[in-house]
């Protein structure tokens, strides 16, 4: 009997301690916050500010890191399920926003707070809808080029290209000593997609106005000659090797190492990779080069105003800590956290953080025509990046052939319009 | 019969009732969505016939070769689980020490999750830091050495590979259960008949194990029709679209927001599920020996 009373004094003792656990549990918020690989800046400074954003309020926030090649349709399922995180990350631009996360029905309205004003202008049209703002970003413009290995270059008397047949012709002699000419990495799914539409702005010095009669459906997105040259290009250089043997595996994350240990010569990365990668590895200090993307002969860079954001979760029960937490990235100390703490950010698109862009990219990007890339500019291009990175990785395993893609890329934009009752499309 | 013990109709009402919210509702409303272009970006829902059926068949979408790919992926899997299953079986029967842990072995991969598994096999399967490649490096097999999860010869046999290795366990413990439901009376007579094991094997355990095997079966075609997770974690479909099946192309259609052809999808699966395990069921059950 008196083993029996012991037994229920304890079992009500435990149940009361985890009741006031539990209330004790539900006092502290946690923001879930789901986002891609690449929506992070790989130095970790968004997380080092969750962490000093924790301390301040007491308000934790879950980083739910997903991998590239999933997190697009992944975030669109989530969404529509209504299991969305409370913060996600999403890129954006004004032509693919609302396909990619509905925002008049899935973010919450940004447009009366405080830091939305304090953004560059030139970036709110990526992150609104219908004149409402959802999402704060932060990148600035983005512009892909080739980094170059100087040493190896030097040693084999060669320059950077700037044009397709000098590419090919640099790539026949470096792969001859047993380095990789270019690190490509189909992994991630999107990063062998950037010489199409990064390419854009050349296209459109071949067809004026182009991208204003693509989103007329006045013209066929197959009938680009010159998109039709780089495809072959791209599958010419897998066919001779010029990428290694394992680019089919590789991942973007693993192009440092291939680099740095002098496996690979060549890569296509963003413009701040560079200032980063020499910061982290020093014996590469002072020996990367660059070079405009030379693919179909090209050479304007291409710009890319738009970039990824973060949106809040209007079905969130948070709505008030989500708000606290982007005033909290958005204060002028924090941005200033954020640039210093991010060796690949030379600039954010808040004007009052100056920009730490080298001088020598300064004088590179000053000496050459730019224009703004096809995927912020040309509908139904950007929703489809992930498809076209698949039909590029058919292409290069022999399932798929050049036209196939272009056919298959101009298919989809029509399906996505025909969907979206685009009255261009009738 | 015992008629006092036969409870009312009234008993069942709750579970129909449940059956009918939750699973026939549901399936009945995705026809009815599947002839619709239900859609994420417009309220309103038009009727459009066939016309979703009708993509499925068209000669410039890859929706046949997915169901290809689903109906291979569900043949060879069930056929090499039950094979390899039957045979871990028969070697675990017999008296050993070590048996019960040789089982616990071979059980444990069926309590990891796919995206675990999916995670550990990519790294393995890497061509140049992947511990196989490596492990045919060091033993002097670099002839063999593939770019298993890209080329296209061999993703999906390696997805075949990682999924029979993940299930063989569970189905090792069903055929486990139905070896010892067998009397040895059966076998010892047929010992003292002068059959050799083969024989007993072939003639006896086979054709009592036939339950067992309808089981594993129809849960193996069942599981391999539905698959999802491993494709996705391993390849995400590719190379290209090499090893997509028909619940990659359900997720890729929701995630486009094109519910109609997703909702599409997925009837037409349903009912081959369905088809396939009747008349599979019929066929097993006249093949059946009872003890």
């Amino acid at each position: 009997m008196r083993m029996r009373k012991m037994r229920s004094l304890c079992v009500a003792s435990a149940l009361l301690l985890a009741a006031a656990f539990a209330g004790a549990q539900d006092k502290a918020v946690t923001l879930t916050f789901g986002t891609h690989q690449s929506g992070l800046p790989t130095s970790g400074i968004v997380q080092k500010l969750g962490v000093d954003f924790e301390k301040e309020t007491g308000i934790k926030i879950d980083f739910q890191v997903v991998p590239d090649a999933q997190w697009r349709d992944l975030l669109k399922a989530k969404i529509q399920a209504g299991e969305a995180p409370d913060i996600f990350c999403a890129d954006a631009d004004p032509l693919s926003l609302y396909d990619r996360v509905r925002p008049d029905a899935n973010c919450i309205d940004l447009t009366k707070q405080e830091f939305v004003k304090r953004m560059d202008p030139s970036v709110l049209p990526a992150i609104s809808y219908q004149k409402k703002v959802y999402g704060i970003t932060f990148p600035g413009a983005k512009i892909w080029v080739y980094f170059y290995n100087k040493d190896i270059f030097q040693k084999l008397g060669i320059k950077a290209p700037t044009n397709y047949a000098e590419f090919k012709d640099i790539c026949g002699k470096i792969q001859k000593t047993g380095v990789v000419p270019v690190y490509e990495a189909l992994q991630n799914g999107w990063h062998q997609v950037l010489p199409l539409f990064e390419s854009g702005p050349y296209y459109q010095t071949f067809y004026p106005g182009l991208y204003d009669k693509l989103n007329a459906n006045t013209f066929n997105i197959k009938d680009i000659a010159q998109l039709k040259t780089i495809i072959t290009q791209l599958k010419e250089f897998a066919d001779l090797g010029y990428y290694g043997k394992d680019f089919m595996s590789n991942s973007v994350e693993g192009d440092v190492k291939a680099i740095v240990d002098g496996k690979a010569a060549m890569v296509l990365e963003g413009i701040g990779w560079g200032t980063q990668t020499e910061l982290e590895n020093p014996s590469i200090k002072g020996k990367l080069g660059i070079f405009v993307m030379p693919w179909g002969d090209n050479q304007i860079i291409g710009i890319n105003p738009a970039s990824n954001a973060y949106f809040g979760n209007v079905k969130s029960k948070h709505q008030k800590e989500i708000l606290q937490f982007f005033a909290f990235l958005a204060r002028k100390d924090n941005l200033q956290k954020r640039i210093d703490g991010d060796p690949q950010a030379l600039a954010i698109c808040w004007p009052e953080i100056k920009s730490k862009y080298p001088k020598d990219y300064s004088d590179y990007i000053k000496a050459h025509k730019t224009g703004t890339v096809m995927q912020a500019a040309v509908k139904y291009v950007d929703s489809q990046w992930m498809d076209v990175g698949k039909d590029l990785e058919a292409m290069y395993a022999g399932a798929s052939s050049v036209d196939q893609v272009l056919q298959t890329i101009s298919q989809r934009r029509d399906e996505q319009a025909k969907l979206q009752k685009d009255p261009a499309w009738k | 019969m015992n008629a006092r013990k036969i409870y009312p109709l009234y008993f069942s009402f709750g579970a129909l009732a449940l059956y009918f919210a939750l699973f026939f509702f549901p399936c009945v409303l995705g026809l009815f969505y599947s002839f619709t272009d239900w859609n994420s970006f417009r309220p309103e829902l038009n009727f459009v016939g066939l016309d979703n059926y009708r993509n499925l068949f068209k000669t410039n979408t890859p929706y046949l070769l997915y169901f290809w790919n689903t109906i291979k992926f569900t043949f060879f899997t069930t056929l090499w689980k039950t094979i390899v299953g039957f045979f871990l079986a028969l070697l675990f029967t017999r008296a050993s020490r070590m048996a019960n842990f040789q089982r616990m072995v071979v059980f444990s991969p069926q309590v990891l999750s796919f995206l675990i598994v999916g995670l550990v096999f990519r790294s393995l399967l890497h061509p140049s830091s992947g511990f196989v490649n490596n492990a045919l490096d060091f033993v002097g097999l670099s002839a063999l050495k593939q770019n298993w999860l890209t080329n296209l010869a061999w993703a999906f046999k390696s997805i075949i590979a990682v999924d029979t290795w993940k299930g063989v366990g569970y189905v090792m413990v069903v055929f486990i259960a139905g070896l010892k439901a067998i009397p040895s009376s059966y076998h010892e007579a047929a010992v003292v008949d002068g059959a050799s094991y083969a024989q007993r094997v072939l003639r006896i355990t086979i054709p009592m194990l036939v339950p067992s095997i309808m089981v594993v079966t129809v849960l193996n075609i069942t599981y391999g029709f539905r698959v999802f997770d491993i494709i996705y974690v391993l390849t995400n479909g590719g190379p290209g679209y090499a090893t997509g099946v028909i619940n990659t192309a359900v997720f890729k259609e929701f995630s486009k927001g094109d519910y109609g052809m997703g909702t599409t999808l997925s009837t037409v699966l349903f009912f081959f599920i369905t088809l396939i395990s009747y008349f599979l069921i019929k066929a097993m059950m006249s093949k059946e020996v009872e003890a």
